[in-house]
């Protein structure tokens, strides 16, 4: 096991490094000028003030030595001053990072918690309404645009309704330890964060349940006395526990993606949002301090998936 | 136009916002809705306590005035900061502030002395060091934009590149700390606000960043963003990253202390978003998107002050351009300018909260012509008879040609602004019923604005906004030597190509004058002329400025925004419980 | 060598030997899914609304009488309504017609779909062919740039592209293309190896036969009909995306509509006029729908292996 994690760690480094030139590349060999977008409107600006900028940035010396300097600096954990806060990108990126979490972490707790309960109730009513109701949402689940969906929600639960508020994650004035509020706050982007989940769970689901409906220790289980649904209930849910697991690695993505909309949408102040105002505001050490903590947290999940899929399953031994 | 722009799609509330920023009175002074107006009974005296929650689509970026030039930022810096000089709310006549000033016979020196009252948070007095430690702080940063603000001190210019330890410039008195003569190299007009550009700051704490071994240590200084000692109304307490600024009152504010306990600055999502607040009582004031005028008119618990705002919307043409010819033509110009419905097209894009601008300065700036301009009313037929005189004749399929060339007209703006995206829509579509074959293209802003900067000759015709806060010299958008050019290299605001000598000698004269005269009144002769000649030659066709909607909570009191400052008498606020 | 060609016959005719082009597998899948009402009902729905789209100049010039750039600043955030008929889902911001932009803005969506899935699948399939088959070192550099792409969320780098970039249509497109096909890659190397090892690919290789030929002539016609699967359901992702980014102002500009931007200004539309919320969504949703539904029938027809549900 030890020397499973060492060797994915070790795959790791030439990956970040894979990930940091592309983001370099995306980044620094755009056209186009950030500082004439700081300077524009600032009066009588000069051509001399605009080079000093630009140095003053980093951004006038050949691009393959401003990766060198940025690759050294960011082993080192240092990811340059924000263009736009003038404070160090990772720590601006750190303190957005907890938001976010909270979001992916509420968005998986619904996942399970409706998911896998709707899989489950979908294969002991198999043929019934409630089942086709069900496997028509675990494909239409992947169909709908998040985005579109938050808007609708808003629409009905915050304009029509009021019952829900629309953005943000505290009401001004609320104390930042307010559960109710911050639980209001929560509950659209989160459930719209995780829909795909549901649908992918719901599915997964359905399939271990049918699978270990029709196998013989639940008929010896029942005339033991015990209750079937427990029976198939318990041996499903350790049956799905694989393709569970697995599914983990490939929803971590999506809700880190997903999150960039509907952080947006909602006005979440997440590390999606941010990157996103960085983006458009030419924040060029933000975004690639936020590529590569994305990057790490994949990488980092896609390991403890595979750890958590090796212990689950005994016969897949690190290969 | 503001100089950083964070989202394109804010422009929409931070163009208002900006505003609020800026000052002036519509002619008449500002209107309210009906009722009450806020202004407390003499008798009444305020109630102590309660928050004021303000509304903005975005964040502070730093709370070092060097270091800092959007609005967000600016609002929390004038908040805890004060300034020595401040513009008057209503037309922007520079008025004394923390400090009175004068200027010498010959323009050159300014005489400052701060007010006896003005202290720091901490128990020291404000004095003429600390004005100097703001300008040293300019020279000393590497990241600032503010350095072109101070290059006309004697010795500043040498103080930033390093080759002088202090700014010789600057001279404070040695009997009197509070005392302190500015030198400049040359008469500038705009000197005196230029040099209230920042905020005196703390020497007790940034003196240690402009010492004589210090570099640009002040870029990175944590300071900048967890600030100690104000002088402003407020004091600042804590900054919950992309979500509010809390500024608490500053008991020992040098006016007065403050008749409410917190000052809060809420990020929220949208103009939307600010609109729901102001409803619902979230927020205590805020400024309004045109579009949601309708909405909150309904609410009974707000009140609407309108002003205008300082600044305008226009369409700038390249008389340059190798591809819309017609454009070099003042005739076509000035078809342009008759040809479009503006009154149409200001109740489209902003309901009817604006007003047509025909020339550069805005009727509420002392820079504004006093005699008539032509007014450019909608004419389509003078429209018409103009393109014919100048040779566009409507060819078989409706579309002007001249010597076999279409007039084909793409009307660029930057995208994420709905008002310019709608504005380059209803302009194009007005366009086409001349003749035109105008189409808008909306464009990304960075990529605009470098076109913009470069003099990129592929932009016909641009759609942005000009922000007119500070002193009303237009030199850089306006003078020759800031038309850019791409062969030469040449960057500047001048965009349109717009090049007239006589124009030239009006802005150099307001700038700079011979004859040292930098009264208002010596000024304005010479905007007189530089606002005619832009009005009849038409370089952009002005567009319009629009009207600040300024919303507050009717329990707010003593709240009276203005085009050049709305939080000019915070101290002075309270909430009615 | 001479007398070995002649024994066995000329190449071309000895390969026909080995390959038998899998007749039976294809009717069979027709048959399956010709009596799968759901795959049918989808695929109906995608051709009409494919038409619709393409249509979108007639109906706009004859049934509606507006184009997708009239303006009439008259009638903003009107309701629904057959007069005019224009109206029929409502007018915009500026009295523009939602349906003729929804129409037209199914245009845009589906060709910017169709276009970088193909893009995607001709990357996809060739670089999976070549490192499953290849091997070795190529499957390492593969592995490798795919792990790479893999460890940043598709949509945000696209994003951060987009941003950055400012990029044209076709450049999006084209950038769409270029990121998403590390799964259909994946997927082709996944069965290249399987395949590489059975009867025909080696019996051709001993033959004497050129890798290229092998791949493209041997293995990609049995991987075939996966692809059109994966393909499907790559049309819908990209749907998806494109429409978000369009959303977010970083996709397709307006004038030119796209579905996702017609929602740009959502915000503004929640009070005074929901219903130009709803239309575009329901666009969106109904065409990736009918698309994963066509995947998924599409799946179960040619391979009963590979459905997971019973």
């Amino acid at each position: 096991m030890r020397n499973f994690i060492l060797r994915r760690l070790i795959y790791a480094i030439p990956t970040l490094i894979g990930v940091s030139i592309i983001t370099f590349a995306i980044v620094r060999l755009s056209p186009g000028d950030p500082i004439r977008l700081f300077v524009f409107g600032q009066r009588d600006i000069t051509g001399e003030d605009i080079e000093r900028l630009r140095e003053a940035y980093g951004l006038n010396k050949p691009i393959p030595m401003q990766y060198i300097d940025w690759l050294i600096a960011a082993v080192q954990l240092n990811f340059g001053q924000s263009f736009i806060y003038h404070q160090d990108a990772f720590q601006l990126l750190l303190s957005r990072v907890g938001n976010t979490l909270q979001l992916a972490v509420a968005a998986l707790a619904l996942q399970l918690v409706i998911g896998v309960p709707l899989g489950v109730i979908a294969a002991l009513k198999r043929g019934s309404w409630a089942d086709g109701l069900i496997r028509v949402f675990g494909v239409a689940g992947h169909a709908v645009p998040s985005f579109w969906l938050g808007l609708v929600l808003i629409i009905i639960f915050a304009v029509q309704l009021r019952w829900l508020p629309s953005v943000g994650i505290l009401t001004v004035g609320k104390d930042a330890w307010d559960i109710a509020d911050r639980f209001k706050h929560i509950l659209l982007p989160a459930f719209v964060l995780s829909l795909t989940g549901i649908a992918n769970y719901s599915r997964i689901l359905r399939t271990e349940t049918l699978d270990v409906l029709g196998q013989d220790f639940v008929r010896t289980a029942h005339a033991k006395g015990l209750h079937e649904r427990t029976v198939v209930f318990v041996h499903a849910l350790r049956n799905a526990l694989i393709p569970v697991v697995t599914a983990l690695g490939g929803i971590l993505a999506g809700l880190v993606g997903g999150a960039l909309v509907i952080e947006q949408v909602f006005s979440w102040p997440g590390v999606g949002q941010f990157t996103f105002q960085a983006a458009i505001a030419k924040d060029y050490p933000i975004i690639q301090a936020a590529t590569m903590l994305v990057s790490v947290l994949l990488i980092v999940s896609y390991l403890l998936r595979d750890i958590a899929y090796a212990i689950v399953d005994p016969r897949i031994k690190a290969s | 136009m503001t100089a950083k722009q964070r989202t394109g799609r804010v422009l929409i509330a931070v163009f208002a916002a900006t505003v609020l920023v800026a000052t002036a009175c519509a002619p008449g002074g500002p209107t309210a809705s009906p009722g009450p107006t806020g202004t407390a009974a003499a008798s009444a005296k305020p109630d102590q306590g309660g928050r004021i929650i303000e509304g903005s689509t975005t964040d502070i970026a730093s709370m070092q005035p060097a270091l800092s030039n959007d609005t967000s930022s600016s609002r929390i810096i004038n908040l805890i900061y004060d300034n020595i000089i401040q513009q008057d709310p209503k037309n922007g006549e520079p008025k004394p502030k923390m400090a009175t000033f004068s200027a010498s016979s010959d323009g050159l020196t300014y005489t400052f002395e701060m007010n006896a009252k003005a202290n720091w948070s901490d128990g020291k007095p404000v004095i003429g060091e600390d004005f100097f430690t703001s300008v040293k702080i300019a020279g000393k940063s590497k990241k600032t934009v503010r350095k072109s603000n101070y290059q006309d001190i004697e010795g500043f210019k040498d103080y930033s590149d390093g080759k002088a330890t202090t700014i010789s410039g600057i001279k404070v008195d040695a009997a009197n700390p509070k005392k302190w003569t500015v030198k400049m190299t040359k008469v500038s007009c705009p000197a005196i606000l230029d040099l209230n550009t920042m905020a005196p700051l703390p020497t007790q704490v940034f003196g240690k960043y402009v010492t004589e071994a210090s570099k640009d240590e002040i870029d990175t200084a944590p300071e900048n963003t967890s600030p100690t000692v104000f002088s402003g109304a407020f004091k600042f307490k804590e900054w919950r990253k992309g979500d509010q600024v809390i500024l608490s009152k500053n008991e020992t504010y040098w006016q007065g202390t403050p008749n409410v306990d917190e000052f809060v600055y809420k990020v929220v999502a949208n103009s939307t978003a600010v609109t729901n607040g102001l409803k619902t009582g979230e927020l205590t004031f805020g400024s309004l998107a045109a579009k949601d005028l309708a909405d909150v008119q309904t609410v009974d618990s707000v009140k609407i002050t309108k002003y205008q705002a300082l600044g305008y919307t226009f369409i700038g043409w390249n008389t340059l351009s190798p591809t819309a010819t017609g454009l070099a033509d003042k005739r076509v110009r000035q078809a342009l300018a008759y040809g479009i419905d503006m009154d149409a097209v200001i109740k489209a894009v902003v309901f009817g909260e604006a007003t047509k601008n025909v020339a550069h300065h805005v009727a509420v700036q002392w820079s504004f012509p006093k005699s008539p301009l032509e007014q450019y009313k909608y004419d389509k037929a003078k429209a018409e008879t103009l393109l014919k005189d100048a040779g566009w004749v409507k060819g078989s399929d409706g579309i002007l040609a001249k010597d076999g060339k279409k007039f084909s007209l793409t009307i660029s703006t930057n995208s994420g602004n709905q008002e310019r995206e709608t504005l380059a829509q209803v302009a194009a579509d007005q366009y086409k019923q001349l003749g035109i074959d105008a189409k808008a293209r909306p464009e990304a802003f960075q990529g605009l604005v470098t076109k913009l900067t470069t003099g990129d000759q592929t932009l016909e015709a641009t759609i942005i906004g000009w922000n007119l806060g500070g002193d009303v010299d237009p030199y850089s958008i306006w003078h020759s030597a800031n038309v850019p050019n791409p062969a030469t290299k040449v960057e500047g605001f001048g965009f349109t190509g717009f090049k007239d000598p006589a124009m030239d000698k009006a802005i150099e004269q307001g700038r700079n004058p011979t004859d040292g005269n930098c009264s208002t009144a010596a000024r304005q002769a010479n905007y007189e002329t530089f606002n005619k000649i832009l009005n009849e030659h038409q370089p952009y066709n002005f567009g319009y400025s629009n009207n600040v909607l300024a919303v507050s909570q009717k329990s707010l009191q003593n709240f009276n925004p203005a085009s050049y400052s709305t939080i000019y008498n915070i101290h002075e606020w309270w909430i009615k419980k | 060598m001479a007398s070995t060609t002649a024994a066995i016959g000329s190449r071309a005719a000895a390969e026909a030997l080995v390959l038998r082009p899998p007749r039976s597998l294809w009717s069979n899948a027709w048959y399956k899914l010709r009596h799968d009402r759901l795959t049918m009902i989808a695929v109906a729905v995608l051709v009409v609304l494919g038409l619709l789209a393409a249509a979108a100049d007639v109906f706009a010039q004859y049934v509606f009488t507006y184009t997708y750039e009239k303006q009439d600043l008259l009638h903003t955030y009107e309701k629904p309504t057959l007069d005019p008929p224009a109206y029929l889902l409502g007018s915009d911001e500026i009295g523009r017609s939602q349906v003729v932009r929804l129409l037209y803005g199914g245009r845009v969506s589906l060709a910017v779909g169709f276009v970088a899935a193909l893009v995607n699948l001709t990357v996809g399939v060739a670089i999976g062919l070549t490192a499953g088959y290849m091997r070795g070192r190529v499957d390492d550099l593969f592995t490798w740039f795919v792990t790479t792409l893999n460890s940043i969320p598709t949509i945000f780098l696209l994003l951060i592209f987009a941003a950055i970039w400012e990029p044209g249509p076709v450049t999006l497109t084209l950038v769409i293309g270029l990121l998403f096909w590390t799964g259909i890659a994946l997927f082709v190397r996944g069965q290249t190896f399987a395949l590489r090892e059975r009867e025909f690919v080696v019996a051709a290789r001993t033959i004497g036969a050129r890798d290229r030929r092998i791949m493209f002539k041997h293995i990609l016609p049995n991987i075939l009909p996966l692809i059109i699967v994966l393909a499907a359901i790559d049309i819908g992702a990209i749907i998806l995306v494109e429409s978000a980014l369009s959303y977010l102002g970083l996709g397709i500009l307006p004038p030119t509509p796209s579905w996702g931007n017609l929602l740009t200004n959502a915000t503004s539309y929640f009070v005074r006029a929901w219903w130009l919320v709803v239309s575009p969504g329901v666009m969106i949703f109904l065409t990736v729908l009918c698309l994963y539904l066509i995947g998924d029938g599409l799946r179960d027809a040619l391979d009963p292996r590979l459905k997971a549900e019973k």
